[in-house]
């Protein structure tokens, strides 16, 4: 922390939140938050999904008051009534998804909105040239926003904050986006923001990263600030045990409950896009009964696409899906989920629950057709809401009752209502998209149990995950997805999440162990 | 301080105290008032006797949303109930018993009344109140004494007749706004109900005019017709939705357009119409076996007579219920409405949804001529009433889309509609009941915008009180 130029041991802290309550009509507020955020420093916040991370930071960049509570920048009280508030104070965010419109240039992205500081021709250029050179970011500023990969688009985004003016950066989950290579360079970016005086806030619930990074690391806990330490004198798992007050679940699988009997078989799978780009190519793969068959691959690299030609909400321009045997290609989706094929979205919003509807009938959405939530062409209440309250006991959903509607719950309970609902009737096949994206580390050893549970019963699990310690942890094979094909396989036993994320980046897996297994899985 | 005695009893309490305080009332005071007395202390007795039964009794809402709107609307079933057994009875035995099914409302609406339906009532109230308000500014800016105005329509729309003739159009609304509230319910915007239903009660009379039928079969043949031309309209649109992705919303109104031309070129007394009148030309009139006799009024003083249909439209209302909330394809329409993409995901076929919504609206669009057609004019003619669509998607507004709500709403708008024809006798316009209208809608849907969101803020809540007590028990487990 040496690096810290603050002249003089006493100056005052860059941000300092004192005693910040935001009651929020929601599951978690935040209450007492306690921060002092040196400046020149790398801050990161750390806690479990849900805990209050966003809410306090939104409080900081002025996206909303804090009902109790002061907030001071550099020395003096502020109100922040709004983010240019925040940004005149120089503070900035960038946030976990990026805002930057693909088809202009990166200059453009840049001035955006900003076009009163420097304009947007030749000095704003100068301006931008000169900032990426300070602070090593090396961007160039005319180049097209959808020619850049996700590492080089975050950092955009940080210098568009940097060209605001802001000497205070927030970052809402800059990794969560990233493969570790991509990771190792934004830190060396944070460094050198460091090295120039800029004070970083970093939120994350990645333990690891944190631990590299940061100068100085404060915990949040169901709301409130349980602890400040030093990363030199503290624990990945002392962390750990910190965030989520118990021991951090880890995802792994026991005995191998593998057998014969294939389940699901992809053979051949091409998907297309109404602009003729291929999707999904020639994709081959086998899931046996009581197997979990796991996909990496950077976000859009076509495993949204395979997932959705699998549920027959796609058309299959080639290749074919067996299920248990029997052809499914080309059915509906509803035949596909009566034929035994459970399925998690990955948007759960978008299209796993109904928000505005009660938890009882979003037990019945997906599977409108079978017992106990019909009977003919009649919903069978009775049965539904039974049932329902079967899946909120045995999933621990918590809730005050079933006619609560689906919105008011958190994610994560969400989330468990989804997975009882898609494992209720004994599913052949569960397609898993993100199963434990945005739940807390409850929640998601929680879900992790019920698939093991439910593979050693026999279940075929497809699993695609951006978590690779989930992949890893839980996978019995392993396949990396790049641009719609699978390139590499991998033993999920020895592989690391480091080689893992260098195959989903096209670097190649030196053949470790899938030479040719697509051809064998293919026939 | 509470006292413990069992429901029954207090139940009976509050009944005695309500009928028996009505009956002493009714000497010094006007019944109504004294059944309203009645029910007011009825309600007294329950909210001292006893406890809601529902998840959040004892919080400030209860108190504050949930009793008030209890009250209110036990106090009009009880003034309600007397008014309409007045009718049978006299009024000394009327209002006691009115103000027994008050007391036993107020009993029931305490303890059970969801909250999130009584914040819903109260919307409604503030909404009907603020649009009272609004035509009562713009009457008194124009110079009219505004209260002297809506007692005159008070006094004008309760008679009787006026009484019938509200039943009646609100018939007719009601069927219009269920078909258009079908389409609301996918977040299809049926306007062209207007045309549906106009070509439809056309070709409905001229087959009806054309054949004679035995009674019975006549009636059937005549609707069955109504209802295959509404849906067959409403399915173009549908289908071009589908197949072509037209928005709906321009080709019904282009429908309508059409709907016009081609009732205009039929109704010729080359083609399907016969002269009426002078200057009048319609459909040949419908024989006798094909008429739909009307329910006589005379218990409430009242020479007209009510719609037969008035049961078509209670069958449509029933029927738009239990599909919706009861069948595999009510809950299909209603996911799609919420949230297509889940749909999808889970199954439905949106498009094969969106065509038959659109058909379905359009069947019970082609209803809406009918209780006009067979119960009154008996043939289709330049005067049949026009514009009933668009009536129809302001009280669907109003209603929610609900079966109940819509039926209120309808009745409101025909009370509306039928009390301000007496303006005109006062020198006021009666145009000032269109103000009342339109405001009403209006606060209505920013008013239940509004509620809709405290209902989430206030299951939200409710949510995080139960994980607080979950975290509680944790740590005093550990």
């Amino acid at each position: 922390m040496s690096s810290a130029p603050s002249g003089g041991g006493e100056a005052p802290p860059a941000v300092e939140l004192r005693g910040i309550t935001k009651r929020f009509p929601g599951v978690v507020a935040n209450h007492d938050i306690d921060i002092a955020v040196e400046a020149g420093t790398v801050h990161a916040i750390v806690g479990e999904n849900g805990a209050g991370k966003s809410t306090l930071m939104k409080t900081l960049y002025g996206m909303h008051r804090p009902d109790e509570g002061t907030i001071a920048v550099k020395g003096e009280t502020v109100r922040l009534g709004s983010p240019s508030d925040a940004i005149k104070h120089g503070i900035g965010m960038v946030h976990q998804h990026f805002m930057l419109a693909d088809n202009l240039t990166v200059l453009e992205n840049i001035v955006l909105g900003a076009e009163r500081r420097g304009g947007i021709g030749r000095g704003a250029r100068a301006r931008i040239t000169s900032l990426s050179e300070q602070y090593g970011l090396g961007i160039e500023p005319d180049r097209l926003m959808e020619e850049l990969g996700v590492g080089q688009r975050q950092r955009v985004e940080i210098l568009k904050v940097l060209y605001r003016g802001a000497d205070i950066v927030i970052l809402d989950e800059p990794t969560a986006v990233l493969v570790p290579q991509e990771v190792d360079e934004l830190f060396e970016n944070l460094r050198e923001l460091k090295r120039e005086g800029l004070t970083v806030i970093f939120i994350s619930h990645k333990l690891d990263e944190v631990l590299s990074v940061a100068d100085t690391i404060t915990v949040i806990r169901r709301g409130t600030t349980v602890a400040t330490v030093d990363p030199g004198r503290t624990s990945a798992r002392e962390l750990a045990t910190l965030m989520v007050g118990g021991e951090l679940p880890v995802p792994e699988l026991r005995e191998s409950t593998v057998t014969e009997r294939p389940m699901l078989e992809v053979g051949n799978l091409e998907v297309g896009e109404p602009g003729g780009r291929r999707v999904v190519d020639d994709v081959s793969l086998t899931i046996r009964e009581g197997e979990i068959v796991g996909i990496a691959g950077v976000e859009g690299n076509g495993q949204s696409e395979l997932i959705e030609a699998i549920m027959g909400m796609r058309p299959v321009e080639r290749g074919t899906v067996r299920l248990d045997g029997r052809d499914i290609t080309g059915w509906g989706t509803l035949g596909i989920r009566e034929a035994g094929v459970g399925y998690i979205p990955e948007d759960r919003h978008r299209h796993g629950v109904l928000l505005e509807s009660p938890l009882w009938e979003n037990r019945i959405l997906g599977h409108q057709g079978e017992a106990p939530n019909a009977r003919g062409i009649w919903i069978d209440r009775a049965g539904a809401r039974a049932d329902t309250e079967r899946i909120v006991a045995d999933y621990d959903v918590r809730t005050p009752g079933i006619d609560v509607i689906a919105e008011a719950l958190s994610g994560g309970n969400q989330q468990k209502l989804i997975v009882g609902r898609e494992m209720s009737g004994r599913p052949k096949v569960l397609v898993a998209a993100h199963p434990t994206r945005g739940v807390d580390v409850g929640a998601q050893a929680a879900i992790w149990d019920h698939l093991r549970r439910a593979r050693s019963e026999g279940l075929a699990v497809l699993l695609v995950s951006a978590d690779l310690d989930e992949l890893i942890g839980m996978s019995d094979t392993l396949h990396v997805i790049l641009r719609g094909r699978l390139v590499a396989q991998a033993d999920p036993m020895t592989v690391t999440p480091e080689e893992l994320g260098a195959a989903m980046t096209g670097a190649g897996l030196k053949d470790a162990a899938g030479s040719g297994g697509e051809g064998e899985d293919g026939a | 301080m509470r006292v413990s005695i069992p429901n029954p009893a207090a139940a009976g309490l509050a009944v005695v105290v309500g009928a028996g305080t009505t009956a002493g009332a009714d000497m010094g005071l006007l019944a109504p008032a004294a059944a309203a007395l009645g029910v007011a202390l009825a309600f007294a007795v329950v909210l001292l006797l006893t406890r809601p039964t529902t998840d959040d009794a004892d919080t400030r809402v209860h108190r504050m949303v949930v009793a008030p709107v209890a009250l209110v609307l036990a106090v009009a079933a009880g003034v309600l109930g007397g008014a309409v057994v007045d009718w049978w009875l006299i009024e000394p035995v009327a209002y006691p018993l009115g103000a027994l099914i008050g007391s036993v409302a107020a009993f029931l609406l305490y303890r059970r009344l969801a909250t999130t339906l009584a914040l819903s009532v109260a919307a409604v109230v503030a909404a009907g109140v603020l649009a009272l308000a609004v035509t009562a500014l713009v009457l008194w800016i124009s110079g009219v004494a505004p209260f002297h105005a809506f007692g005159r329509m008070l006094e004008f729309g309760l008679q009787p007749d006026s009484l019938v003739i509200m039943v009646n159009s609100g018939t007719t609304f009601y069927l219009s706004a269920v078909a258009v509230a079908i389409g609301f319910k996918m977040k299809l915007f049926n306007i062209g109900v207007d045309g549906q239903y106009r070509l439809a009660a056309l070709m409905a009379a001229a087959v009806g005019g054309a054949w004679v039928l035995p009674p019975v079969v006549h009636q059937v043949v005549v609707i069955t017709v109504a209802v295959a031309v509404g849906g067959f309209w409403a399915g173009i649109a549908g289908y071009l939705k589908v197949t072509r992705g037209v928005s709906e919303v321009i080709s019904t109104i282009m429908l309508n357009s059409v709907a016009t031309g081609i009732t205009a070129y039929l109704l010729n007394t080359d083609r399907l119409a016969v002269q009426i009148s002078t200057n009048n030309i319609g459909t040949r009139e419908i024989a006798e076996t094909g008429w739909v006799p009307g329910i006589p009024a005379g218990f409430m003083g009242a020479d007209r007579e009510i719609f037969g249909l008035v049961v078509l439209a209670v069958a449509v209302g029933v029927g738009y219920w239990l599909m919706l909330n009861r069948t595999r394809f009510g809950f299909d329409l209603r996911a799609t409405g919420q949230s297509p993409t889940a749909a999808r995901a889970s199954g439905i076929d949106i498009k094969r949804m969106v065509l038959l919504s659109m058909v379905i609206s359009g069947m019970v669009a082609g209803l809406v001529g009918m209780p006009q057609l067979l119960g009154q004019s008996h043939y289709y003619a330049l005067d049949f009433p026009t514009g009933l669509g668009f009536t129809g998607i302001a009280i669907a507004l109003l209603g929610r889309n609900h079966p109940v709500g819509i039926g209120f709403a309808a009745l409101f708008w025909a009370f509306l509609d039928q009390s301000s024809q007496i303006l005109d006798f006062e020198g006021i316009p009666k145009e000032i009941a269109v103000v009342t209208q339109a405001t009403i809608v209006l606060t209505v849907v920013v008013v239940y915008e509004v509620v809709h969101r405290w209902g989430l803020r206030y299951q939200q809540q409710q949510v995080g009180r139960e994980l607080a007590r979950g975290d509680r028990e944790e740590a005093a487990a550990s």
